[in-house]
């Protein structure tokens, strides 16, 4: 299982959100293909709406209340990330150089994790090519869910855990449309993470120890991640934050990927 | 992981030892001082272990930890199953040093004999100490200065219904301890075994019990630029006459993986530190030089129970 880091990011003074898509994709995403160094491969999730809190909040809780995008580098191990995050013989990667162009970097959140692939009840059957990316669909939502700072991080994962499986059994319509659900666990490794923080620039970024995506066929089917994200959230189980918790409705698209079409 | 089932009891101490994962980092800071016992604790019955002479370690033994070894005879995590080769171990191998292999991972062996210990007595302790500060401070008080559990692990380790020698399996132990270079806070997330990649077919023949799994330690006072430290540990051991035979391997910048696989996790070009490879050796030698002395007579006092 590979290790991924993941920046959610927001875009830089200036720009339009079009602005920022277009060149995160078009312009960054090609300096990453022609300075490639370690990646296994590299995601860039453009984000539609999102929500950051809950509705009995008055205000935001959250240090970060909006964000534009969400990149995954994914690297075979840890080594290959740091020799691509800080590469030898190399003041400053194109990259590395490129960020301040689109986004606020002081203002980035990075989380280091490895990922955990759960079962869905109704994986998409067949290929369907009005349905987005064969195989998991054309929407992702990312749920970023903050421990609780007395919970221990080992309890923590195993409360999500329960009371996951237990809101997904209570959400029917969530059963029938998660195309697919991976966890991203965030690593200790991550505790040194003063390389990632120097390539990314943010500032005491908040700390989240899960991000969770879900699939969905298409955004007219988001109100599924909506009905579990009730259930969860009502949950007996207190281990999340939900005042620093937020989700993003997101694009996805493939800057780097070796790997062939699913279906 | 089992689910919950066993009701806390605070009336006793195993119970209100409780603490949560942010007090607990905060006390650490306090721990880390070793302050004298507090009227509570003076009042448990092992607290009389506390204040012993510590035994020393064979000055022998201890000064085999004085220089590195030669790392062409030490070995990664993915060769775990060398120590289930008993023959080759005793004819071949260096029981007793430790070095920093060639891609920089600090490798440690040590090895004991433990007069009229039993495999029972090992996953009795194993189990029984995490559940109080003072039961892991009378381990090794010099540099043992606290041990905390999660409230579900603490579950699991008293819940009568799972056997003492599977009690610690996917427990952490929140521990405070001096590893010889200034005190850490490691968390060490016990494996069985099979978790760890042994050959369960031979292990079964060939070892006695075991106990280890995986730690990440920083400083207690840490700060923005602390580096957080990995190193899976193994303590193997085996009857013999008269006894068991305790073997030792830590391999320090390693991790495992979400798929249970051994990972160095070092910068390229990077080592572990000398002084810490040699000091958690130097530690290792002296708290399990206590260990052989004291465990078979507190197993006999408490060993009955995880209460006391």
């Amino acid at each position: 299982m590979p290790i991924k880091l993941m920046a959610v990011s927001r875009r830089r003074p200036g720009l339009t959100r079009a602005d920022y898509f277009r060149y995160i994709e078009h312009y960054h995403g090609t300096v990453a293909r022609l300075e490639r160094f370690k990646i296994d491969r590299y995601i860039q999730n453009h984000v539609i709406d999102g929500a950051f809190g809950v509705l009995s909040d008055t205000d935001h809780k959250n240090k970060v209340a909006d964000r534009d995008g969400v990149v995954e580098l994914y690297f075979s191990e840890f080594r290959d990330m740091i020799a691509t995050l800080e590469p030898q013989g190399v003041t400053q990667s194109r990259a590395n150089q490129d960020g301040k162009f689109f986004a606020d970097e002081p203002n980035n959140i990075i989380l280091m994790a490895e990922e955990v692939e759960l079962p869905v009840p109704n994986p998409r059957p067949k290929f369907n090519p009005g349905l987005g990316e064969p195989g998991v669909g054309a929407v992702k939502v990312m749920q970023f869910i903050m421990r609780k700072p007395e919970v221990f991080p080992q309890d923590f994962h195993r409360l999500w855990r329960r009371a996951h499986d237990e809101a997904l059994a209570a959400s029917p319509y969530a059963q029938e449309m998660f195309r697919r659900i991976v966890a991203s666990q965030r690593s200790r490794v991550n505790d040194n993470d003063a390389a990632a923080r120097a390539h990314f620039r943010m500032v005491d970024p908040p700390v989240y120890d899960l991000e969770v995506s879900f699939w969905l066929d298409s955004m007219e089917n988001v109100g599924a991640f909506r009905q579990y994200l009730e259930a969860i959230q009502a949950s007996p189980l207190d281990f999340a934050d939900w005042s620093q918790s937020f989700f993003l409705y997101t694009r996805p698209v493939r800057i780097i990927d070796d790997a062939p079409p699913k279906d | 992981m089992t689910e919950q089932t066993v009701i806390p009891d605070l009336s006793k101490p195993e119970w209100r030892a409780q603490k949560t994962y942010s007090q607990n980092l905060a006390d650490s800071v306090i721990k880390a001082m070793l302050p004298p016992l507090t009227p509570e604790e003076e009042a448990r019955p092992f607290a009389k272990y506390y204040y012993e002479d510590i035994k020393q370690p064979d000055p022998a033994h201890y000064a085999l930890m004085d220089e590195p070894m030669d790392p062409a005879r030490a070995y990664g995590p993915e060769e775990i199953n060398r120590l289930l080769d008993l023959e080759y171990l005793e004819k071949h191998e260096v029981e007793i040093g430790w070095c920093n292999l060639p891609n920089g991972a600090g490798y440690i062996a040590n090895k004991n004999f433990y007069p009229g210990v039993t495999a029972d007595m090992i996953d009795w302790w194993f189990a029984w100490h995490p559940l109080e500060d003072l039961r892991y401070r009378i381990w090794y008080p010099p540099q043992h200065a606290g041990i905390m559990l999660s409230p579900l692990d603490r579950a699991r380790i008293l819940d009568p219904s799972v056997p003492n020698r599977e009690k610690n399996w996917g427990v952490v132990h929140n521990v405070t301890e001096n590893c010889d270079c200034g005190f850490e806070n490691i968390d060490i997330a016990f494996r069985s075994p099979a978790d760890m990649g042994f050959d369960m077919e031979k292990f079964e023949r060939v070892a006695a019990t075991f106990a280890g799994g995986m730690g990440w330690a920083v400083a207690v006072n840490k700060c923005d630029d602390s580096i957080t430290a990995p190193a899976i540990m193994c303590h193997i051991f085996y009857d013999v006459p008269g006894g068991l035979l305790h073997r030792t391997r830590f391999w320090m910048g390693y991790r495992f993986t979400v798929e249970g696989k051994p990972e160095l996790c070092l910068p390229p070009g990077v080592s572990v530190p000398a002084a810490n490879v040699q000091g958690l050796a130097r530690h290792n030698v002296k708290e399990f030089t206590r260990f052989g002395d004291f465990l078979p007579r507190i197993y006999k006092e408490f060993g009955h129970s995880m209460y006391c």
